[in-house]
C-alpha cells in the first residue's frame, strides 16, 4: 500500500502541523540512491546533457565523501537514505494561476497558515510540494522590471547561459557529502534573478513543504542580485509529523554584486524526525551587503550554516540566528564570514533555547585572509538553558592572517532566570507563561527583523512549544 | 588491556617479520639499555605497544588540523641516556647558573640535562617536613607505592593519546614532587630541563602530588641553546591536589632554536582544592601544549593563565579542556599572546560542565595580538554545556596594538619596534599579575622582557 | 627567482593528464594541455590539501577536499571555497625534459 495514500485524522491540537493531505504523485521513483534513479531524474526534466553528466559525477562524489565525523549524530542516516524516494512529482506541469491549484493542496496552505491576504497581495509565491514548484506566479509589474523568480527547472530551461555561469559556482559539488548529494539529485528550488538596479518591495517567497512519507527533499535555489539592487527572499518550511525519519538536504546559492542589499530569511520547522542538512551560501561583491536571518525551531537534527564570502571591498555579511531545540532535537548550527577583502565587516548574532534533553550547537567560521586589511568582525552568542537536562555547546572557529583587522567573538551561557519568573509570576503569569515570555524577550532582537507575519507566527510556535514546560 | 592483545596477536600473524619495522628496533635498543623496576618496565612497553598501533595525527584529525605533525618521526631522533651522575653547583651548564644565581629563593632545585637528572637540592627544614622531591629513576627504586598510584593516572583524550604514549614509552628524566597532608611550602620549587644534544629526542616528566590542606609552588624551566639540529621535547606533567590542597605551577619554555616541543599537562583538582598554572612559550621552533584541568570535587577551582611571544617563523599551538565534573567549581582561563614576523599560533579551548555539574562558574577568554603582516592566529574557544544552573562564557579576540599608544610612546623617543614590545608587555601585565609569588613574577617577566628585548 | 629544474620527461604526461612532481623542494604539478604544460603549486589556495589528489576534467582541476576548482591555465579559482588563485610557475620544454621554474 503506497504510505502516501494514508488520510489523517490526527489530532490537530497535538501538533499544528500534523497532518497529511492525500495527493496522487505523477511519478515516482524507487526508493533508495542509484544511478538509476539520477538517471531517471535528469530524462524525468528532459535536461541537458551536460546536467546528467553533472548528476553522475556528483553521485560518485557523495560516494567517494565520507560521513561528516563531527556536527550531529548521523548514525541512523544511512538506513534512512536507502529507504527514501529521491524523487518525487505531483504534477507534471506549473501551475499558472491559483484556480488551477488542486484543492488539497490549497487546503494543505490553508492549514500552514498562509493568510489569504496574503497570497493575492504576494507578488510571486514559489509553493514546493513535494519535489517540485506546483504553484508560480509573478506579478506583472515585475516582470516588466526583468525580475525572473522561476522554478530551478525553468530558470535552467528559459535561461541555460546565465544558469550555467553561476550555477554550482558558489557551493561546488564536492563542497561536503550533502552538496554533493543535492547535487546528483536535486528537484524544485527557486531561481531568481534581480537585474540592475532594481528594488523589490515586497519579498519573493517560497512555501514549501515535505509530504510524502520517507520522501526525500533536495530543493536548490540559484539567486543572482545585480548591482545595486535591493530585495528579500523568503523560504519557510514546515512538515507533518511521522514516525520513520526523513530527510532534507538543500543547496542555496546566491551571488549579490556590487552594491546590492540582499536579505535571505528562513524558518524552518520540519517535523522531529527530518534530518535537515543545508549548505547555504552567498558570495558578497563591492560594497554589497548580504544579510541571512536563519530560524531552526524543528527537524530532528539540523545541520546549517549560512555563510558570506566577502570577495569585494566593503562587502557586509551579517547573519543572525535563532535555534530552539526540544527533546530529542538537535540544532547544530550557526554561520561562516569570510574576509577575503579590505575594509569587509560582518556580525553574526546568534541566540539558541535548549529544552529538555534538547542540544544547540553554535558552529561558525570567521576567516581573514591575508590583504584584507581594515576588515572588522564580531560574532555573539548567548544560550539559553531551560532544563538540568538540556545542553548547549559552541564551537566558533577564527583564523585570522591579516594583522591590520580586528576580531571579536564573545558567547554566554545561563539558565532561564529563576529572579525574571519571580516577577512576572507575581504579576499574575502562570510559570508556563512567565516562561514563554522569557524565551520571546530573549529572541526578541531576531523575531523583530522578521516580516510582521513571521514574527506572529514564530511567537506562536514559541507558546506551542512552551506548552507543558513546566513540570 | 583484552582489546590490545587481541590486536597484537593478529598483527604479528599478518606481519611475520614485526621486529623487523625501524621504529620497534630503535625502541628496543632504546629500552633495553635501561635498568629499571618491572613495573616501570611493563608499563613503558605497553606504552610503546599502544603508541606504535596508532597512526601519526594528520590535519584531517581535526584537533590536528593547524599543526602538521605527519612527517614526524620519532625514530628519527637519537633517544637520550637517561644514566645519571650527579654534579657540584659549578659544573651546571651556565645558563642554569644564571638563573638560579640572579633570582627568587627557592625551597628545592632540580635539574635535567638532555636525559639525566644532574643536580638536586632541597631545604633541610622542607625535607625534615617529609616533603619529596627525588627523580623518578629513583622514586620507582625506592617508593614504587607512590608512582604506582599517581604516574600516568588520568585518562588520555584520543587527540594526546599518540604523543602520551610516546612520551611514556621513551621517559628518560623527570621528577616527583610530594607535599604530606598539611605541609605548606613558601618558597618554590624550582626545576631545569637543560637540553644541548642535537638531534636527540628528550622525554622529561613532572608529576606533582598535593596531599590534602598542603601548598607548594613549583616551576619547570626548559632551556637550550640554539640547535642546529632539529630536536624533539617531550614534557609530561601530572599534577595532583587532594582536598583543601594549593598548587601554583610555572611551565617557562624558553629554548633555543631547532626544537619541537611537545607537552601534555594533567591537572586534578579534588574538593576545595585551588590550582593555578601558568605557561609561558617564548622558545622553540613548534611548541604543542595540552593542558587540561578536571575539576573532580565540589569547590575546586581551576586558574589556567598562559603568554606567548612568537617570532621568526615560530609555530605555537594550546589546546586546553576546563572540565567540570562536580558541581559548585570554578574555572577560569587567561591565555594571550603577541605574534611577528611569520610567527603562527593557535588556540583551542573547552569548558566541558558535566551533566550534575550544576552552580558551575566557568570562563575563558583568549586576546591575540598580531604586530606583522605575516602573522596569523587562529582561536577556537569552545562550549559543551550539560547542566542549566550555570554561569558560562568565553570571548576570543584578535587584533594589532593602537596606533594612538604607538604615536604617544614614539613621541617620547622610543623606536618603533620598542613602542611596540612595550605595548605587548603592558598587554601582558594583565595575566603577569595574576602570579602571586614576587619572586616567580619577576623571573617570567623578565625572561619575556628578555624574549621582547625591551 | 630560481633556475629550471627538470621534473619529467616529454611524454610521461598524458595528453589532458597530470603528474605530480617536487621542484627545488615545492610540491607542483605539471598539466598537459593541448599539447602545452603548465605548472602549479600542488596547494589548494582553501585548506592547502594536496591538488594532485584531486581530479581534472576540461582545464579544470577539483580539489577533493572541499571541491574547489580551478583553471589549471592559470591557476584562477572557478568556485567557492576557494577565494585566492594558486601559484602558477613557468614551464618549458627543453629537448625531451619538462622544466620548471620555482
Amino acid at each position: 500500500m503506497p504510505e502516501n495514500e494514508t488520510v489523517t485524522d490526527i489530532g490537530l491540537d497535538e501538533y499544528k502541523y500534523h497532518f497529511i493531505t492525500e495527493d496522487k504523485p505523477v511519478f515516482k521513483a524507487q526508493p533508495g540512491l542509484s544511478e538509476e534513479i539520477v538517471r531517471q531524474i535528469s530524462a524525468h526534466k528532459d535536461e541537458p546533457e551536460w546536467m546528467l553528466e553533472f548528476r553522475l559525477k556528483a553521485l560518485k562524489t557523495f560516494y567517494a565523501k565520507p560521513m561528516p565525523d563531527w556536527g550531529g549524530d548521523l548514525a541512523t542516516l544511512e538506513e534512512t537514505l536507502d529507504e527514501i524516494y529521491f524523487y518525487l512529482k505531483p504534477q507534471d506541469h506549473m501551475e499558472r494561476s491559483w484556480d488551477d491549484v488542486p484543492e488539497e493542496i490549497k487546503d494543505t496552505f490553508e492549514r500552514l497558515g498562509i493568510p489569504e491576504a496574503e497570497r493575492k497581495m504576494l507578488a510571486g509565491v514559489g509553493a514546493q510540494f513535494e519535489s517540485e514548484m506546483v504553484y508560480h506566479s509573478l506579478k506583472e509589474q515585475w516582470e516588466e522590471l526583468g525580475v525572473i523568480f522561476e522554478s530551478i527547472e525553468d530558470g535552467l530551461r528559459l535561461y541555460p547561459e546565465l544558469f550555467k555561469e553561476y550555477f554550482s559556482t558558489i557551493v561546488p559539488i564536492g563542497d561536503n557529502k550533502f552538496s554533493a548529494l543535492n547535487s546528483a539529485v536535486w528537484s524544485g528550488g527557486s531561481f531568481v534573478y534581480i537585474p540592475k538596479g532594481v528594488t523589490v518591495d515586497i519579498p519573493l517567497q517560497a512555501y514549501f513543504r515535505v509530504n510524502a512519507e520517507r520522501m526525500g527533499q533536495f530543493e536548490r535555489t540559484l539567486i543572482i542580485v545585480d548591482e545595486g539592487s535591493q530585495a528579500h527572499y523568503i523560504e519557510g518550511c514546515t512538515a507533518p509529523v511521522y514516525t520513520t525519519e526523513s530527510f532534507h538536504s538543500g543547496v542555496i546559492e546566491i551571488i549579490v554584486k556590487k552594491d546590492e542589499r540582499f536579505r535571505y530569511t528562513t524558518i524552518q520547522n520540519w517535523s522531529h524526525n527530518m534530518y535537515n542538512l543545508v549548505t547555504q551560501r552567498a558570495m558578497v561583491h563591492e560594497g554589497a551587503k548580504m544579510e541571512w536571518l536563519d530560524g531552526n525551531l524543528g527537524s530532528k537534527l539540523t545541520m546549517k550554516y549560512p555563510s558570506c564570502y566577502l570577495v569585494g571591498e566593503g562587502a557586509h555579511g551579517s547573519i543572525l540566528s535563532i535555534a530552539y531545540a526540544t527533546d530529542g532535537q538537535h540544532q547544530d548550527t550557526g554561520g561562516k564570514v569570510v574576509h577575503a577583502a579590505p575594509h569587509t565587516t560582518s556580525q553574526i548574532t546568534s541566540k539558541s533555547i535548549s529544552r529538555g534533553s534538547g542540544r544547540s550547537s553554535y558552529r561558525g567560521l570567521c576567516k581573514v585572509y591575508e590583504g584584507a586589511v581594515g576588515s572588522r568582525s564580531n560574532v555573539e552568542c548567548d544560550a539559553l538553558l531551560l532544563n538540568e537536562t538540556s545542553r548547549t555547546d559552541t564551537y566558533p572557529y577564527i583564523e585570522i592572517d591579516e594583522n591590520m583587522s580586528s576580531i571579536g567573538h564573545e558567547a554566554t551561557v545561563s539558565k532561564i532566570g529563576e529572579e525574571q519568573l519571580f516577577y512576572l509570576m507575581s504579576r499574575g503569569l502562570s510559570e508556563e507563561e512567565a516562561m514563554a515570555m522569557v524565551v520571546r524577550g530573549f529572541i526578541e532582537p531576531i523575531a523583530k527583523e522578521l516580516p510582521l507575519e513571521y514574527a506572529i507566527e514564530l511567537n506562536r510556535l514559541i507558546e506551542l512549544e512552551m506548552e507543558g514546560s513546566v513540570g | 588491556m583484552e582489546g590490545t592483545t587481541t590486536i597484537d596477536a593478529s598483527a604479528q600473524r599478518n606481519a611475520p617479520a614485526a621486529d623487523a619495522n625501524p621504529a620497534d628496533e630503535w625502541f628496543e635498543r632504546f629500552a633495553n639499555g635501561l635498568d629499571e623496576p618491572d613495573f616501570l618496565v611493563a608499563r613503558r612497553r605497553a606504552a610503546w605497544a599502544r603508541c606504535a598501533q596508532l597512526p601519526m595525527p594528520t590535519r584531517k584529525t581535526e584537533e590536528w588540523r593547524y599543526t602538521d605533525v605527519s612527517q614526524f618521526t620519532p625514530e628519527s631522533f637519537e633517544p637520550v641516556s637517561p644514566k645519571s651522575e650527579m654534579v657540584a653547583f659549578e659544573d651546571l651548564p651556565q645558563a642554569v647558573r644564571d638563573v638560579i644565581e640572579h633570582s627568587h629563593e627557592r625551597a628545592g632545585i632540580f635539574v635535567q640535562r638532555n636525559g639525566a637528572a644532574i643536580h638536586m637540592r632541597l631545604d633541610a627544614d622542607v625535607e625534615a617536613r617529609g616533603v619529596v622531591l627525588a627523580p623518578i629513576s629513583d622514586v620507582a627504586k625506592e617508593r614504587p607505592e607512590l608512582l604506582e598510584k599517581y604516574l600516568y593516572g588520568d585518562d588520555v583524550t584520543e587527540m594526546e593519546e599518540k604523543f602520551w604514549t610516546l612520551h611514556a614509552a621513551m621517559l628518560t628524566g623527570g621528577y616527583l614532587l610530594h607535599v604530606p597532608e598539611n605541609t605548606r611550602i613558601e618558597h618554590p620549587v624550582h626545576a631545569f630541563r637543560y637540553v644541548d644534544c642535537p638531534g636527540s629526542l628528550v622525554s622529561t616528566h613532572t608529576l606533582i602530588v598535593a596531599e590534602p590542606g598542603s601548598e607548594i609552588t613549583c616551576i619547570d624551566e626548559y632551556i637550550s641553546p640554539d640547535l642546529e639540529e632539529t630536536t624533539t621535547s617531550l614534557a609530561g606533567v601530572e599534577i595532583v591536589g587532594e582536598a583543601g590542597a594549593d598548587v601554583h605551577y610555572v611551565s617557562l619554555q624558553r629554548y633555543g632554536k631547532g626544537i619541537q616541543h611537545f607537552s601534555i599537562q594533567h591537572v586534578t583538582a579534588d574538593r576545595d582544592t585551588r590550582i593555578n598554572g601558568f605557561n609561558v612559550t617564548l622558545g622553540g621552533d613548534l611548541t604543542r601544549s595540552d593542558v587540561s584541568s578536571r575539576l573532580t570535587g565540589p569547590g575546586a577551582e581551576g586558574i589556567m593563565l598562559a603568554l606567548w611571544f612568537g617570532d621568526r617563523d615560530q609555530h605555537i599551538d594550546h589546546h586546553t579542556l576546563q572540565e567540570h565534573a562536580a558541581p559548585h567549581a570554578h574555572s577560569d582561563l587567561l591565555y594571550k599572546g603577541a605574534l611577528t614576523d611569520s610567527a603562527r599560533s593557535v588556540f583551542r579551548g573547552l569548558i566541558r560542565v558535566m551533566p550534575g555539574a550544576q552552580l558551575t562558574d566557568a570562563y575563558q577568554t583568549n586576546r591575540n595580538l598580531l604586530l606583522s603582516e605575516d602573522a596569523s592566529a587562529t582561536a577556537l574557544p569552545n562550549l559543551e554545556i550539560e547542566a542549566d544552573d550555570v554561569r558560562c562564557s568565553h570571548g576570543a579576540t584578535i587584533g594589532q596594538v593602537e596606533e594612538r599608544q604607538m604615536f604617544y610612546l614614539m613621541s617620547r623617543g622610543v623606536t618603533r619596534q620598542q613602542a611596540e614590545r612595550l605595548l605587548v608587555l603592558g598587554f601582558f601585565d594583565e595575566v603577569l599579575a595574576k602570579l602571586t609569588l614576587e619572586g616567580v613574577r619577576t623571573r617570567v617577566r623578565a625572561a619575556i622582557a628578555r624574549k621582547l628585548g625591551v | 627567482m630560481g633556475d629550471f629544474i627538470t621534473v619529467a620527461a616529454v611524454g610521461e604526461i598524458p595528453a589532458g593528464g597530470m603528474k605530480a612532481v617536487s621542484a627545488g623542494g615545492e610540491s607542483v604539478i605539471v598539466v598537459e594541455q593541448d599539447g602545452e604544460y603548465f605548472a602549479l603549486q600542488d596547494r589548494c589556495s582553501h585548506e592547502e590539501f594536496p591538488l594532485s589528489e584531486g581530479e581534472l576534467e576540461d582545464g579544470e582541476i577539483t580539489c577533493i577536499l572541499h571541491g574547489a576548482r580551478f583553471d589549471v591555465r592559470s591557476g584562477t579559482p572557478k568556485s567557492l571555497p576557494a577565494i585566492l588563485p594558486v601559484k602558477k610557475y613557468d614551464v618549458r620544454v627543453e629537448g625531451d625534459e619538462i622544466q620548471v621554474r620555482v
